[in-house]
């Protein structure tokens, strides 16, 4: 590693900005959410606070902030406390491992009378080389914040409505990790960085034996694997417990399920773990299926090149060359954020029993189909 | 090695801290609890305490977990098996598929034979 | 560095783990037991993590941490355990089991602390890189493990046959 005390600064100034930004993102999707729906519904939204209803959330944080903070006599004081943060790591251990951009490479420079090797940065907080697994892993304890605040809330309905809820959560999360195995064949690796490079350049297969390239179409995993994408989009939102599939929070059911007793700052907390889920859910459908940063028809060469040969030194074409991936990445995970808001604003609620049906018995199936297609064909597709 | 873990246990305590902190920031700033009956009471819609606080166990939770925990293995275990696909299908191709077949007949039967002895119902 | 980060690392983790898992036995609450457990796991796959064993760190928190103790949790937030903890509290039968349990959970830990300071540390093998360890176990999983992998899948099928048939005989798998 070699570790000298600028990359360590900027590894952990890169690991608070990250999280930091996720924290963020909640204002923005709650303003995003509460304006769309009025959009959807024909009716304002917020427009008061601020241009547009922007500073809406902040001015909601600050009363939160100044609330009182009450605890139930049946509940456990510790644990009805420590609930909403151990509902946000998940998220955020979480995000860390997803890459949001190319690396840069930074070339020595000199400062303070001494020279800094060259450093290659990767915009993301942990370059893990089991990505995916790492990120099934930490999302599956997302489960325990919703135990833990349903349990210590003392009150039974929260209990109920939390089993529920984690029921649910355990059910698509097998749906989930069946849905990419189809993709994972496809690409051979874990690593979610290796991923996005494999879907790089024109649609490019096998076909009996022979190469195909298709130079029309980009390389991306929806065009392979369009079962397991509906699949996957399905159990994220199943596992963010959003609409269609929000029975265990929702209002006029068990209350707000195992938030009932919450209040103030530690919903927020709540908050922004479920969008922190949404957030996570939609970067791994970009990043399995649309590509990820990458754009169609543009190399991370070509662009690093073009700004060389325009006269940047290559450590700031780097960065430059990161910064319109980013920009492509945010633009996609964007949309699909919009779309679980247009989503859940669209459709009805699922009744329980049927939500179960469905990710049992239909998505494990389809799953497993999937599966075996995608097995079969490859196998025939690569012997000709 | 290092590389990897350390900033997710940096990134760990830099989370804890913050929900930690916002928490402490709201009981320092917040208003002093001035507790009511109303408030200590567990919430029921708005109705006082009404039914007793045992309840009749379910099984089906049980029996949700428990399947969850067995098809979670079987796909713990499919993963590796992606891994080498298709990198090995020239030599083992038709092996893995077949091997991989026969663990996924044995478990889909399960699913099948749960789904007929009415395991995966909800009511 | 000065300090030895790798080593600091070990010791934070394993100090956790151990602390959580006497958290599991000493706790009377049973799900705070539950919850310790859970904690242990996630130590135990930093553990895995810092012997770059990063696939099977993966699979201890998707399986362990991420299902198992999840069930614990579940099961047994669903009970009211208050007759069951009287009941091992006090009394003869249980004051002897708990001296019988500690005799043997203490020989365990002194024979693994003598057999680890006894003799030469092997060298420890050159690990590959992580990619290539986790294809290296799926190749072996494969070849050598096969009928173990196999058998797995049987022994899973059991499993959720029993479960079945336990619930069936104790209430019927229709919910009440």
């Amino acid at each position: 590693m070699g570790a000298d005390q600028f990359e360590i600064a900027v590894n952990l100034l890169k690991l608070i900005v990250i999280f930091l930004a996720m924290v963020q993102l909640v204002p923005i999707l709650v303003w995003a959410e509460r304006r769309g729906s009025a959009f959807i519904q024909n009716r304002l939204g917020p427009n008061r606070v601020g241009p547009l209803g922007l500073l809406q959330l902040l001015a909601d944080a600050i009363k939160f902030i100044f609330k009182e903070q009450f605890i139930p006599a049946n509940a456990k004081p510790f644990l009805f406390k420590a609930a909403p943060v151990i509902a946000l790591v998940p998220a955020a251990l979480a995000f860390a491992a997803i890459p949001l951009s190319t690396p840069v490479e930074v070339s020595t420079f000199e400062l303070f009378g001494r020279a800094w090797g060259p450093y290659v940065f990767e915009i993301q907080t942990v370059h893990m080389n089991v990505g995916i697994i790492y990120i099934l892993g930490v999302s599956s304890l997302g489960a325990y914040g919703l135990l833990t605040a349903g349990w210590a809330s003392g009150n039974k309905y929260s209990l109920l409505g939390a089993l529920r809820a984690c029921a649910q959560m355990v059910s698509y999360e097998l749906a989930l990790g069946l849905s990419i195995v189809g993709a994972l064949i496809l690409y051979g690796t874990f690593s979610l960085n290796e991923m996005v490079q494999l879907q790089e350049g024109p649609l490019a297969f096998a076909w009996f034996g022979k190469q195909v390239t298709v130079g029309w179409l980009p390389n991306w995993g929806i065009i392979f694997q369009p079962l397991g994408a509906v699949l996957f989009l399905t159990a994220a939102f199943a596992e963010s417990n959003r609409l269609p599939f929000d029975l265990p929070e929702a209002e006029g059911e068990l209350v707000a399920g195992f938030h009932t007793e919450y209040g103030g700052f530690k919903m927020l907390l709540f908050f922004m773990g479920e969008y922190g889920h949404m957030l996570v859910s939609s970067a791994l459908f970009v990043i399995f299926f649309l590509g990820g940063y990458g754009i169609p028809f543009l190399t991370q060469d070509t662009v690093f090149q073009s700004l060389l040969n325009n006269g940047f030194s290559p450590t700031v074409s780097s960065l430059l060359t990161s910064l319109v991936f980013l920009i492509s990445f945010l633009m996609k995970v964007f949309f699909f954020l919009w779309f679980f808001i247009w989503v859940r604003w669209t459709l009805p609620r699922f009744r329980y029993d049927k939500l179960m049906d469905l990710g049992w018995k239909t998505m494990l199936p389809w799953g497993l189909m999937n599966l075996f297609v995608t097995a079969i064909a490859v196998y025939v597709m690569n012997r000709g | 090695m290092i590389q990897q873990l350390l900033p997710v246990l940096i990134l760990f305590v830099v989370v804890i801290a913050f929900g930690t902190g916002m928490i402490l920031l709201t009981t320092l700033t917040g208003f002093k609890v001035r507790a009511t009956q109303a408030k200590e009471n567990p919430y029921e819609c708005g109705v006082a305490g009404q039914a007793p606080n045992s309840t009749q166990i379910p099984v089906k939770f049980y029996l949700t977990a428990i399947s969850f925990i067995l098809f979670d293995i079987e796909i713990v275990f499919l993963y590796p098996w992606t891994l080498i696909y298709r990198e090995t299908m020239p030599e083992a191709g038709l092996y893995l598929l077949l091997s991989m077949g026969f663990f996924l007949f044995v478990l889909v039967f399960g699913l099948f034979y749960e789904w007929k002895a009415k395991a995966l119902e909800w009511d | 560095m000065l300090i030895d980060v790798s080593g600091l690392l070990f010791y934070l983790l394993a100090g956790l783990a151990m602390a959580s898992a006497l958290s599991v036995v000493l706790v009377s609450n049973p799900i705070y037991s539950a919850l310790s457990l859970a904690l242990t796991m996630l130590s135990v796959s930093g553990l895995f993590f810092h012997l770059e064993a990063y696939f099977l760190a993966g699979v201890q928190l998707i399986v362990y941490a991420g299902a198992v103790v999840i069930l614990f949790v579940m099961v047994l937030m669903l009970f009211d355990l208050k007759e069951e903890k009287k009941a091992f509290s006090g009394g003869l039968i249980s004051f002897m089991f708990k001296v019988i349990l500690a005799g043997l959970f203490l020989g365990v830990v002194s024979s693994v602390i003598g057999w680890t300071f006894k003799g030469t540390p092997t060298p420890r093998q050159a690990l590959q890189d992580g990619t290539a360890q986790t294809k290296e176990l799926a190749i072996r999983l494969f070849s050598e493990h096969l009928i173990s992998f196999e058998l797995t899948g049987v022994l899973l099928l059991v499993v959720l046959v029993g479960a079945i048939v336990l619930a069936k005989a104790k209430g019927g798998t229709h919910a009440r």
